[in-house]
């Protein structure tokens, strides 16, 4: 659950967002810009949060009165090993030194829903966080990491599920997978008949969802994510749909067990009555768009 | 049992103190009932009821020569029974503050009757009783179980009192003995933590129909299924029973269920016992407690711009007067960016509730211009109301009606989404 400092939203002096060059990171960026909010983009090529001396140069560049929106981590495409987890948790290391000494006003923390154990329970803020692989086991530690030194009035952390966002490189299984396979393939394939069902959020509605997080300097903890779970055949028909030439949904031998997520979002409504999700069939049509397709 | 053999006296004069006051006066005996709080005795003294329960000002009204109500404690001296009955306040997690109890104890005890015996009904934990310095065969404990909107019919009908004693196989002292048996239902006395777990267990097998009832009614909606049929042929079962609480609900409400809850989870952790159902059951609680927002954000608030609510109902239940932990107030916490009109029998609008809340004239004028409904208490006057005019009045369609207040087919057939709990759809 999410509390607010700021009892009349208005966004911070300046933003500081780490991984601004990643998906989300350039959607942010580009979002607090166009309402002419000072923001300090930063990348791995601005600071390498891998190199010792990130830490220092971090910290003098962070002011007081910033708040800072903590993207950068090494996704899964990128490995599931352990040396991506070390290097993520060196990364997690830096940062979390960098405001351990004077820090600043606001710290968002992007994580994801990977810290819950899949399984029938239907998903809260209150759900045991429980990761069951290094990635999730990963951002559970960076979140305590940043506990560790962040006052609990100055920490937010978002727990994002699957992100539905054009171009994304990340390939997971889902909209974004699908959409690249019909568009190589004329085809998606489906494990089993899809039935497993998951949530996703707009890539929109997350960087809008920080954005309120900001303005108002809320902290605590939400799950980011919409509220409505559909099948994985139910996200291919909506992906299908959008192409003029229908790809085939082709259902492959399952080798995986069938597993559902769903969200109680009454935390989100609560925080932030007026807050709207896209529609997925919506979603998935911009965001087909979008690719220009 | 004449009322000259013995004086009945009660210390504290809230809801549970009032009702039980009351229902001694009406089984013939003389009642002082006492509270520190003069401003609480006064309306009391003039015959005028301070909760609204039904039947309570009748049977004020009927046994008033009966009836002496005072805030100085010295008046209990005439009392051979005195029972110690304020409602014990809870904080948001449940836990009770014994603080206001214990300093209520502590001035009455001094001028109670060195053989009068001193009985605990306030919700207390376990160990409590045992820990009171009074000596223990004048010292006991009863259970109290009474209901909001049905306290008068439960204090004057028990189904059996349930004494806590230092030694259960001693007899009661004549007195009290006599009280009780007045009432013609069992008596079980047991030992003092036998019978403060007791309340609690009582209240776990509520809890634990109220939470399989939910759960249940929760997948009802999203199967096509009616937890409407199902409940009658559970209540026919004679394992579930006539009077089994299957009725769904928007979480475990009311405040004392969750109390017992608590109290069990903290002693649990305590003492190595295992309290996994109870967190579940808590955490389904919170989960159900916001049944009537999700709905109007899947509805309207997700979908309109500017939306006007109307809300009917304001108490904590029908019948009574009481907003605390009342689920209609809970909701309009959550409602603050929007526009409400709100309406309720028994209780006002107040000021700092909300910064867009409106005072309406009625039922109907709660529904005039609004998008959509919410029917958060069931008071019997509102299911009186006919769906067309409901709909007639309002700008929009909606209806969230947890209760099932109105009957689904007739609001449907006037036009209104209708959402109840437990039914197809929600």
């Amino acid at each position: 659950m999410l509390e607010h400092r700021n009892p009349n939203p208005a966004l911070p002096k300046r933003v500081v967002v780490l991984g601004a060059r990643g998906i989300i990171g350039k959607a942010l960026v580009a979002r607090l810009k166009a309402e002419s909010a000072a923001v300090l983009a930063l990348s791995s090529s601005d600071i390498d949060l891998l190199e010792e001396a990130a830490a220092e140069r971090l910290r003098s560049l962070l002011r007081v009165d910033d708040a800072l929106v903590v993207l950068a981590a090494l996704t899964p495409d990128k490995g599931r090993d352990i040396a991506t987890f070390m290097r993520n948790l060196r990364m997690g290391e830096a940062v979390a030194s960098a405001l351990g000494e004077g820090g600043c006003g606001q710290v968002i923390y992007l994580s994801t829903d990977g810290v819950y154990r899949m399984g029938p329970q239907l998903i809260t803020e209150a759900a045991p966080a429980d990761p069951p692989d290094l990635y999730g086991a990963m951002h559970k530690a960076r979140e305590v990491m940043l506990a560790s030194v962040v006052e609990p009035a100055r920490l937010a952390i978002l727990r994002a599920t699957m992100v539905l966002a054009p171009n994304d490189t990340h390939g997971s299984y889902g909209a974004n997978r699908f959409r690249r396979q019909a568009r190589e393939s004329g085809k998606i394939t489906l494990s089993g008949r899809g039935e497993e069902t998951r949530d996703q959020i707009y890539l929109d509605d997350l960087t809008s969802l920080i954005r309120s997080v900001l303005a108002h300097r809320s902290h605590g903890l939400l799950n980011a994510a919409s509220g409505v779970s559909l099948s994985f055949l139910e996200v291919a028909r909506l992906v299908a749909e959008q192409f003029a030439e229908r790809p085939e949904i082709v259902f492959t031998p399952r080798t995986m067990p069938v597993t559902h997520r769903h969200y109680d979002i009454t935390a989100t409504r609560r925080a932030f009555p007026t807050f709207r999700f896209t529609a997925h069939a919506d979603a998935i049509a911009r965001v087909h768009r979008a690719e220009g397709l | 049992m004449t009322a000259a053999a013995a004086a009945i006296g009660y210390a504290g004069m809230t809801h549970l103190g009032l009702n039980s006051a009351v229902a001694a006066a009406e089984r013939g005996f003389a009642v002082v009932g006492f509270d520190p709080d003069a401003s609480r005795i006064a309306p009391l003294s003039r015959g005028e009821p301070t909760v609204i329960e039904p039947g309570l000002p009748e049977l004020m009204a009927k046994n008033r020569t009966r009836l002496r109500f005072t805030s100085e404690a010295s008046a209990l001296a005439s009392c051979e029974v005195v029972y110690i009955s304020p409602d014990v306040p809870t904080d948001d997690t449940g836990t009770s503050d014994l603080a206001p109890l214990r300093a209520l104890i502590a001035a009455v005890e001094p001028v109670m009757r060195p053989g009068a015996a001193m009985v605990v009904l306030s919700q207390v934990p376990p160990g409590f009783t045992r820990g009171l310095a009074r000596a223990e065969s004048r010292r006991f404990y009863q259970v109290e179980t009474l209901i909001f909107g049905r306290a008068v019919e439960r204090a004057l009908h028990p189904e059996r009192f349930i004494v806590g004693c230092a030694d259960p196989a001693r007899p009661l002292p004549p007195a009290f003995a006599a009280f009780l048996a007045s009432f013609g239902c069992p008596i079980l006395p047991m030992r003092y933590e036998s019978a403060e777990l007791c309340k609690i267990s009582i209240n776990f097998f509520l809890v634990a129909s109220i939470s399989a009832a939910n759960s249940l009614a929760e997948l009802s909606e999203r199967i096509g299924a009616d937890w409407s049929e199902i409940m009658p042929a559970l209540r026919l079962d004679k394992r579930i029973g006539p009077h089994a609480y299957i009725a769904p609900g928007l979480g475990i409400a009311g405040g004392n269920l969750e109390r017992d809850l608590a109290t069990f989870v903290r002693m649990g952790g305590e003492t190595g016992t295992d309290v996994g159902v109870v967190l579940a059951w808590q955490a389904n609680s919170r989960h159900r407690r916001y049944w009537a927002l999700r709905r109007l954000h899947e509805t309207v608030l997700s979908r309109r711009t500017d939306p006007l609510i109307g809300v009917l109902g304001l108490a904590y239940k029908e019948d009574t007067h009481s907003t605390k932990n009342s689920p209609s107030l809970a909701l309009i916490a959550e409602l603050k960016p929007f526009r409400l009109r709100a309406f309720d029998p028994a209780v006002k609008v107040q000021p700092g509730w909300h910064p867009a809340l409106a005072q309406a004239e009625d039922a109907l004028d709660a529904c005039r211009g609004a998008d959509a409904v919410i029917i958060m208490t069931p008071w019997r006057p509102f299911s009186a109301l006919a769906p067309a005019a409901i709909a007639e009045a309002m700008a929009g369609r909606v209806v969230i009606d947890p209760f099932g207040v109105l009957d689904g087919k007739a609001a449907a057939a006037a036009g209104l989404e209708h959402h109840r709990l437990g039914a197809p759809g929600g």
